[in-house]
């Protein structure tokens, strides 16, 4: 298997440009790969990325299954509220929460230095990270889904707005976390700092209930969570396509994060 | 680009982290197939010159070549990368992989990567491919951290404390290992605090204290010690003195000293330790008895390692070998 690889790669390289792209997409699906693989083997991260979220649904359609449709819930039944607002929080959990720790974890162990001694370009690194973020999500909001038909939520018809909204909002997410992880110093910290910014930040962006307060409402439009609840909120249950409002929002926050990430991040365990 | 004599190349290497100077004044150069090693006590500077050298730290004055390039330029980097391997003092692998898997992640980041298979073998990791990282022991780790180091098939490799944590066996069998690189043609720059390491690996050495370079050469002659006195060491018979000792005789052009050691020792240095010697058994053998624990030992690579970076010890000029 090695030896084919191998070859592959060096005839790619010495047939020139066109084939130079190809092979710098055949390192990404490379990079890709050996992630998913850290992943799956991994039992912690597979069970509480994909459990909790899980379980959260199930708890939210025992409280709530029999509420039909209602103001408190913007005019939705409390499951059609609940699917896609526990779809963006596993997102958050698995781009966001996820990135923040284990890149901070991987620094500090020494494994970033360590890529970093290879030439493994930087982007096909972030590039690699984001498509297993997009991939745990997209597996996470099938289950999340297929938790809430159980309920009678109807399966979502405007798919083509949900995953622009997901890719976006993994996106956005993604570079807030690897923010994230460039200022704090040390891996103990954050866990602790990462759920410290989120949760009151899910909390008033109507995650766990409905908020019924305008001036929060807008406060909270102006932050990542909301706008992104939002916007996956629209396709999901109002047969609304895409609330480019929010996604703007949203891509303004992951352009933050991004430039912060650019400029902060650090591979080396101990600071200059 | 002009012809290269050195693979590494370093001149009055200067770092600071803020007011604290680690690096100060260090130059030194490694010959292509060369084994150099980096010698100090902690915080000598050894850690913070090999990560300038492997593009992790900025410089702030001095020149610095590797393999013909300026690692502190970006644009070189990638090129660089390619082409030398670092075995870091972390353990650093994803602890879930298998040994097989996590050299394969490694050998698809390079344009020709040895083969997996070899260099599993090469490591001694035969037989645990299939093992996940994490149930490996300490030593296994650092194996298959050398495994990455070498995967790329670098040119240049750099060893951070090779060894650490090896037993003897795995120690030996890492040496003969470096040593077969080298006679591949890799050259190699580690850092150790191992003098004995030093003393089996290295061509050359170069000893850092405070930042500086304070003596370099090869590891028999560093400080001089190839021309040190030798200590001839005994335990007196009983009911002798020193003073009934032959040795202290002006007749030998010796300038031998006599001094008392622990346990009830007698320590004799000198400078001629053939007459010194046979007088002294002489001695012994007329008077019918044994010189218990008797010894002669010039001063190891270690006794001159700690008598040159001892706190306050007189700076020596740094000496260079001509060979």
């Amino acid at each position: 298997m090695t030896t084919a690889v191998t070859a592959r790669r060096r005839s790619g390289r010495s047939a020139g440009p066109p084939s130079a792209k190809r092979a710098s997409l055949r390192l990404l699906a490379h990079q890709v790969r050996y992630e998913q693989l850290s992943f799956w083997r991994n039992p912690q991260s597979a069970v509480f990325t994909f459990i909790f979220p899980v379980v959260f649904v199930v708890i939210m359609g025992a409280l709530f299954g029999g509420v039909g449709k209602s103001s408190y819930f913007g005019g939705l039944s409390a499951l059609q509220y609940y699917v896609p607002t526990i779809a963006a929080l596993s997102v958050l959990g698995s781009c966001y929460g996820q990135l923040a720790v284990a890149l901070a974890a991987r620094r500090q162990a020494g494994t970033l230095k360590r890529i970093r001694a290879t030439p493994l370009p930087a982007w096909t690194y972030f590039a690699g990270l984001l498509a297993h973020c997009v991939l745990v999500s997209v597996i996470d909001i099938a289950l999340i889904v297929g938790v809430g038909r159980l309920y009678g939520v109807p399966f979502p018809s405007h798919w083509l707005a949900i995953m622009l909204t997901l890719v976006l909002g993994a996106a956005s997410f993604c570079a807030l976390g690897v923010a994230v992880a460039s200022v704090i110093s040390n891996a103990e910290a954050a866990p602790a700092v990462a759920q410290l910014v989120l949760f009151p930040l899910m909390f008033i962006s109507g995650t766990y209930l409905p908020i019924q307060s305008a001036l929060l409402n807008r406060i909270a439009g102006w932050l990542p969570v909301r706008p992104f609840n939002e916007a996956l909120t629209g396709p999901f249950a109002r047969h609304a396509g895409a609330d480019w409002r929010d996604l703007a929002v949203l891509a303004a926050w992951g352009a933050v994060g991004a430039v912060v990430a650019v400029r902060r991040f650090r591979w080396d365990p101990r600071p200059e | 680009m002009r012809t290269q004599v050195n693979a590494v190349e370093v001149s009055g290497l200067r770092k600071s982290y803020g007011r604290v100077p680690a690096v100060r004044d260090v130059g030194f150069t490694v010959g292509y197939g060369e084994i150099v090693a980096l010698l100090g006590p902690n915080g000598a500077g050894k850690t913070t010159t090999l990560e300038i050298l492997e593009g992790f730290r900025t410089r702030d004055g001095g020149t610095a070549e590797v393999l013909g390039y300026d690692p502190g330029e970006r644009s070189s980097a990638r090129e660089l990368r390619e082409r030398t391997g670092l075995v870091l003092q972390d353990i650093a692998v994803e602890p879930y992989l298998t040994v097989r898997e996590t050299i394969a992640r490694a050998a698809g980041y390079y344009r020709a990567p040895r083969g997996v298979a070899e260099v599993i073998g090469l490591v001694g990791l035969t037989g645990l491919e299939r093992r996940k990282v994490r149930s490996l022991s300490g030593g296994q780790k650092r194996r298959l951290d050398l495994a990455l180091g070498l995967i790329g098939n670098p040119a240049l490799l750099y060893l951070d404390e090779p060894t650490t944590g090896f037993d003897p066996a795995a120690r030996r069998d890492a040496w003969q290992l470096v040593r077969e690189l080298r006679t591949d043609g890799m050259t190699i720059l580690l850092t150790t605090h191992d003098m004995e390491e030093a003393q089996a690996l290295a061509d050359r050495v170069v000893l850092l204290s405070g930042g500086v370079v304070i003596a370099a050469g090869e590891p028999a002659a560093l400080g001089g010690r190839d021309a040190e006195r030798a200590r001839i060491s005994f335990r007196l018979p009983a009911g002798y003195t020193a003073a009934d000792l032959p040795v202290p005789s002006h007749s030998v052009p010796s300038h031998s000293v006599l001094s008392y050691g622990a346990n009830g020792m007698v320590v004799v240095e000198t400078g001629a330790p053939t007459q010194a010697l046979h007088q002294l058994t002489d001695w012994a053998i007329r008077h019918g008895h044994v010189l218990a624990g008797l010894t002669v030992e010039r001063p190891s690579l270690e006794d001159v390692y700690l008598d040159l970076t001892r706190e306050g010890a007189p700076a020596r000029a740094p000496e260079r070998n001509t060979r």
